[in-house]
């Protein structure tokens, strides 16, 4: 099994490309992503993450959320999604 | 200022004068703080205007304000939240902060290059400051969780009446470039009630075709809140135009229930996902519905007591006016007193009765005129605390580059002062200020060598005093080091060097042009211009500058400036065939010479008896050069002029004409600027007469040498 890809602290504008990228270049299996270290996250990255679920749903890969934390669900929320939709890519 | 029929550029120019407000309180909060207060609406108004300036920059697409105003407030809030106590050195840096902010402001407004570095060189301080902190958006949702999510659970028994909205929020791909961020207003939203937060994902495309950081989803929003729309509104007030945003409302006392739009995808209800933070934050009443600014209300952290008190003072209700109005208007009583002067002078010629309706009539109008004049200089008038604040900054950084501690104290900050003149003396104070960091105050080991403090006082005062302006720079410095000052005229050649100097007379010597001298340059100071351009600023608004200064002890800068720089009553008097007006407020009394008042000192200085007391007795004509010494003076008319700091002497002129308000015209620049000449005015008959200044006057002939200083300046000038 690959490495989980570790988010970074701060979720921002500046951090959306760059997550972008890693996650394309995971494209071909199964993504594990530790949240554990997120304090902040906007919407740009969340959108990336959105995306990221449904293209390797579409590919019939998953993509799993792990160490989720409170201040991380509730950011979520407060964006109408939980750790489960984000990494379901919604439906 | 602002482009005629722009609409545009006069929102952005009221920007900038916002900006100006709220930097001001920036500087008075931080202040506050340094000074120990440790209230919470102190640090919340040093965070708002950081946090306003942030989002009114955001709106005209400031991003490099923006981005130093957003992680600037990121650290304050930190503050806010009671996580970080600014020690000093935070503190300074905090105040650096302030001024890039302000510098930023100042770039922007004047479309100049952004000082970049500087913004990238504070921020990795300001972040180094953080460390490993948590963030500010945790901060905020933790101070916004019990509002926003409270259920109507523990609701008192009478529910206060709820309002519905259902908000539509499509952000666009400018908002983002704003530092605006929706996660940010989705969170402000909350926190006004209940809300439930849709998602609308179907615009999102695969990862591959994502574009990082283009929007591409929308949010459906039902808040049952007690705000009203108003408020709602508010929180999008930064990324007006930036979004799409379609708020549409009903007031209901139920609930509420919306029915979800067929588009939406993603749907979670927001008290079901964050039922674990609601659960430690005991659910509380809802948030009460305020009236407190939009700015204050996004980031409120429920302080609202506080933020009322700190809107308290602004409620004093104000209207902008261009100055290119006031200044109008300025010139038009200017021209009133003139036509009025013109009028009173016509009337007196037509052998007019004074006891005459006429008569009666042109005194209450020259009230009236006079009442206006007033009021209008009030328009004018502004607090000198703006001044003072530039000047604290100042302080700071000519005290980091010469590495002095250095503490400024300022006191009168309330008092007001024409508006010109505050601008015009930012200049020569900033000097001013510098030269005290600089050359008044020693080292610290030398301070605490000479039993003072470590670190050194400059004081910054304004008061009114007899219809003056004083504005005082004093330093607690060693004073200043006559041998040095008169051995550097001397090699200068600006005195003789068989010359024997007065304290006082050696002081002043700092004010001639050429003074400054190379062995003086320094990071601050000796930058091409000294004492003399500071005196001459001065003396072009009409005032003065004096000094003192004792050993061990300081220096004193003392400013005095007229309180406008408009109209003046005048004394008009003749001298050998010139008319010529001396301020009134000087003149103390009139006298005629009889043939025993007069003594001589020694050749060419002679006193005057009066009241048994001795006056210096000088011929206005002679030392104008209208005339040469006249063998007797028995029987000319004397003024004898009393100034503020004590000094009199007593001026021969040939005759008074009248006593009356002048409307003051500067001289152009292009002119040279006699000693002893403060400027001209326009007398009733249309003639030009020119307005003295006898401070400058007595400076310059006070003393038996003074007239060769004056004759080395006359030099120098005229070089």
């Amino acid at each position: 099994m690959t490495e989980p890809l570790v988010l970074q602290q701060k979720l921002d504008l500046p951090a959306a490309a760059p997550l972008a990228e890693e996650l394309k270049a995971r494209l071909n299996g199964d993504v594990v992503i530790d949240a554990g270290q997120v304090t902040h996250i906007g919407a740009l990255c969340l959108q990336v993450l959105l995306a990221a679920a449904t293209s390797l749903k579409a590919a019939d890969h998953s993509m799993s959320l792990t160490n989720v934390n409170d201040r991380l669900v509730e950011q979520l929320a407060q964006m109408g999604f939980s750790p489960e939709t984000v990494a379901e890519g919604r439906v | 200022m602002s482009e005629q029929n722009d609409p545009m550029a006069e929102i952005r120019a009221s920007f900038f004068i916002e900006c100006e407000e709220l930097l001001e309180a920036l500087q008075d909060g931080l202040q506050e703080l340094d000074d120990g207060a440790d209230d919470p609406e102190t640090i919340n108004v040093v965070f708002r205007a950081v946090h306003s300036i942030k989002g009114g920059a955001g709106a005209f697409g400031l991003e490099a304000l923006v981005r130093f105003a957003h992680r600037y407030e990121t650290v304050l809030d930190e503050v806010r939240a009671g996580r970080m106590t600014p020690d000093s050195d935070s503190m300074k840096l905090f105040f650096l902060a302030a001024d890039h902010v302000s510098d930023l402001v100042r770039a922007c407004r004047d479309e100049a290059p952004i000082p970049e570095a500087t913004s990238d060189e504070l921020l990795v301080r300001l972040d180094a400051l953080l460390g490993d902190e948590v963030e500010e958006e945790e901060a905020d949702a933790a101070d916004f969780t019990p509002l926003g999510f409270s259920m109507s659970l523990d609701l008192p028994e009478i529910e206060p009446e709820l309002n519905s909205f259902e908000i539509r929020f499509k952000p666009e791909q400018e908002i983002f470039a704003t530092g605006n961020e929706p996660a940010t207003l989705l969170r402000n939203l909350c926190g006004l009630g209940t809300a439930t937060v849709r998602c609308n994902t179907s615009d999102l495309p695969d990862l591959e075709d994502l574009a990082p950081e283009a929007p591409y989803i929308e949010w459906i929003i039902s808040l049952q809140t007690e705000a009203a729309e108003a408020e709602v509104r508010d929180i999008f007030e930064f990324v007006d135009g930036l979004c799409v945003l379609e708020i549409t409302g009903t007031k209901s006392g139920d609930d509420g229930d919306v029915a979800p739009t067929e588009s939406i995808e993603t749907e979670v209800e927001v008290e079901q996902a964050i039922a674990a933070p609601t659960a430690i934050a005991p659910v509380s009443v809802p948030k009460k519905p305020q009236g407190t600014k939009p700015a204050s209300d996004t980031e409120d952290s429920g302080a609202d007591p506080e933020s009322k008190k700190a809107a308290a003072p602004a409620a004093k209700s104000v209207v902008r006016v261009d100055l290119e109005r006031i200044e109008r208007l300025v010139n038009l009583v200017g021209e009133l007193v003139i036509n009025q002067a013109m009028l009173s002078q016509s009337l007196d010629e037509a052998g007019l009765s004074p006891h005459s309706d006429a008569m009666n009539g042109l005194e209450e109008f020259q009230r009236l005129t006079r009442d206006i004049q007033d009021s209008v200089m009030m328009i004018r008038a502004q607090p000198v605390k703006s001044l003072f604040q530039r000047m604290s900054r100042i302080v700071r950084e000519a005290s980091a580059a010469v590495e002095k501690e250095v503490r400024l104290v300022t006191e009168g900050e309330g008092t007001e002062v024409d508006k010109t003149v505050i601008e015009r003396l930012a200049d020569p104070l900033t000097h001013m200020i510098r030269n005290a960091v600089d050359h008044g105050l020693e080292i610290s080991e030398k301070r605490l060598a000479n039993g003072k403090s470590r670190a050194g006082t400059v004081t910054l005062m304004a008061a009114h005093r007899s219809g003056r302006v004083i504005i005082e720079v004093t330093d607690d410095g060693a004073g200043i080091n006559r041998e040095r000052v008169l051995e550097i005229a001397v090699s200068k050649g600006l005195v003789p060097p068989d010359v024997q100097l007065t304290d006082g007379e050696i002081d002043n010597l700092l004010f001639l042009p050429g003074f400054s001298t190379a062995s003086q340059v320094s990071a601050l100071s000796g930058r091409g211009v000294g004492m003399d351009v500071v005196k001459t600023s001065i003396q072009s608004l009409g005032g003065r500058i004096s000094i003192s200064s004792e050993a061990g002890k300081g220096t004193k800068f003392s400013i005095s400036l007229p309180l406008t720089l408009a109209v003046l009553d005048g004394m008009v008097v003749n001298v050998a065939g010139e008319t010529l007006v001396l301020p009134l407020n000087v003149v103390v009394e009139t006298l005629s010479l009889g043939p025993d008042d007069v003594q001589m000192l020694r050749p060419g200085a002679y006193v005057v008896k009066v009241r048994g007391g001795f006056v210096p007795l000088y011929d206005l004509g002679v030392m104008l050069g209208y005339r040469a010494q006249r063998k007797t003076d028995a029987g000319a008319i004397v003024l004898l002029i009393s100034l503020e700091d004590g000094s009199r002497a007593a001026l021969i002129i040939d005759g008074i004409q009248d006593q009356r308000q002048v409307v003051i015209k500067g001289l152009d620049d292009s002119f040279y600027r006699a000693p002893g000449i403060a400027a001209a005015t326009i007398l009733g008959d249309g003639q030009i007469a020119l307005i003295l200044d006898p401070a400058d006057i007595i400076a310059g002939l006070g003393n038996p040498r003074g007239a060769d200083i004056m004759l080395s300046e006359r030099k120098i000038a005229n070089e």
